[in-house]
């Protein structure tokens, strides 16, 4: 019976992204019954790493977690939405908040790529 | 719980999901056709959604009734980066000084030039500390503004708008910026645009997309340890 239900698992995503959802849902149980200062989707993470590294074989969870992470996108939507909350930001405060992200990313994202190009570049020099 | 069960099945609740749905199966079939930046689905199905609500003088609340349960999956999505990492473990495994350098200074940068713009720009004390996180993943962000003392749905809000203005303007640096590595690549996503940021460098690779993700939550970890410095540092 078992091995029944593990050949289901592997051929069927909704079933493993309910499994992923599910396991999320026991995350945040043990968040708050422990007051543990991260999110559970990170604490989810870590658990989900640890029992990959400890063997279980990722076909169990392939198609539930490409699933998940190719639809994000729809999940950010309704996130999105608050804006209709925030008319004050449609004004002057809000141009100038949008400024100061659009200039920011900019610095992070530039920033960031050319420190980690330089390393990356580095360390292949060196083993070469 | 039972009444708010009922809430969830109301007709405007339904309507809302399913719309919400309709449109975003709508924009991926349009960007499936024409991929541009401006196609991007984030982007249509937003828009669309905002001009039905504003169309329909739907509020806020009642939108986000029907809907906060597509929000709730983002929790489970996040579990699901194990998976990306598990993948590129070899890959971590011989370079994580560099993921952890380009974490560090991209978290300086982001931090610093947030505050240090909204200060150039003479924003309200209030404002400058909620933006400091923004460059963050929300739950992480939501934790550092809480602790710091910025406004949370502040920081969400520019947490969320970060997303969206990161994800088109990685596109286009990717275009000028000279980045020989996918490790540059993915670094710059998921540092810049979060999530987002991530769910756009995965359509660049599998590999960016997967250190991307990694940036993503070291960055997120990293900006809860440094917060207490933070509240003591704006005190």
């Amino acid at each position: 019976m078992f091995r029944q239900f593990a050949r289901q698992v592997r051929g069927n995503r909704w079933m493993q992204a309910g499994a992923l959802v599910g396991l999320w849902w026991c995350c945040q149980w043990l968040v708050r019954v422990l007051g543990l200062p991260a999110p559970a989707g990170v604490l989810g993470l870590v658990l989900l790493l640890g029992m990959l590294l400890a063997g279980l074989p990722i076909l169990w969870i392939h198609g539930g977690a490409s699933g998940l992470l190719d639809h994000m996108v729809l999940f950010f939507v309704p996130a999105f939405m608050a804006l209709l909350n925030h008319h004050e930001l449609l004004g002057l405060v809000g141009l100038k908040i949008l400024v100061v992200i659009v200039l920011s990313t900019l610095v992070v994202m530039v920033g960031t790529a050319l420190v980690v190009d330089l390393c990356m570049r580095g360390r292949q020099d060196h083993a070469r | 719980m039972r009444a708010e069960l009922l809430h969830r099945l109301e007709p405007q609740s339904l309507f809302w999901a399913a719309a919400t749905i309709g449109l975003y199966l709508a924009a991926h079939a349009l960007y499936r056709r024409h991929a541009r930046v401006w196609t991007s689905p984030l982007l249509v199905t937003w828009a669309a959604c905002f001009a039905l609500a504003l169309a329909l003088h739907t509020s806020y609340p009642s939108y986000i009734r029907g809907t906060q349960w597509l929000v709730t999956l983002l929790g489970p999505a996040t579990m699901a980066f194990a998976m990306p990492i598990y993948e590129q473990r070899q890959l971590i495994r011989r370079h994580w000084p560099v993921l952890l350098t380009g974490v560090l200074a991209g978290s300086s940068l982001g931090f610093g030039s947030s505050w240090l713009f909204a200060r150039m720009l003479n924003l309200p004390a209030g404002v400058c500390i909620s933006l400091i996180p923004r460059s963050v993943t929300t739950p992480f962000a939501l934790a550092f503004a809480q602790k710091v003392g910025g406004t949370p749905e502040l920081t969400a809000t520019c947490v969320v708008v970060t997303g969206l203005v990161g994800a088109s303007l990685g596109m286009w640096i990717l275009e000028w910026l000279p980045l020989r590595t996918a490790f540059a690549r993915g670094a710059l996503f998921g540092m810049g645009a979060h999530t987002v940021g991530t769910a756009k460098a995965r359509e660049v690779g599998e590999l960016e997309g997967s250190v991307a993700g990694l940036t993503m939550v070291l960055a997120g970890v990293f900006s809860v340890l440094a917060a207490p410095v933070f509240a003591w540092l704006l005190r």
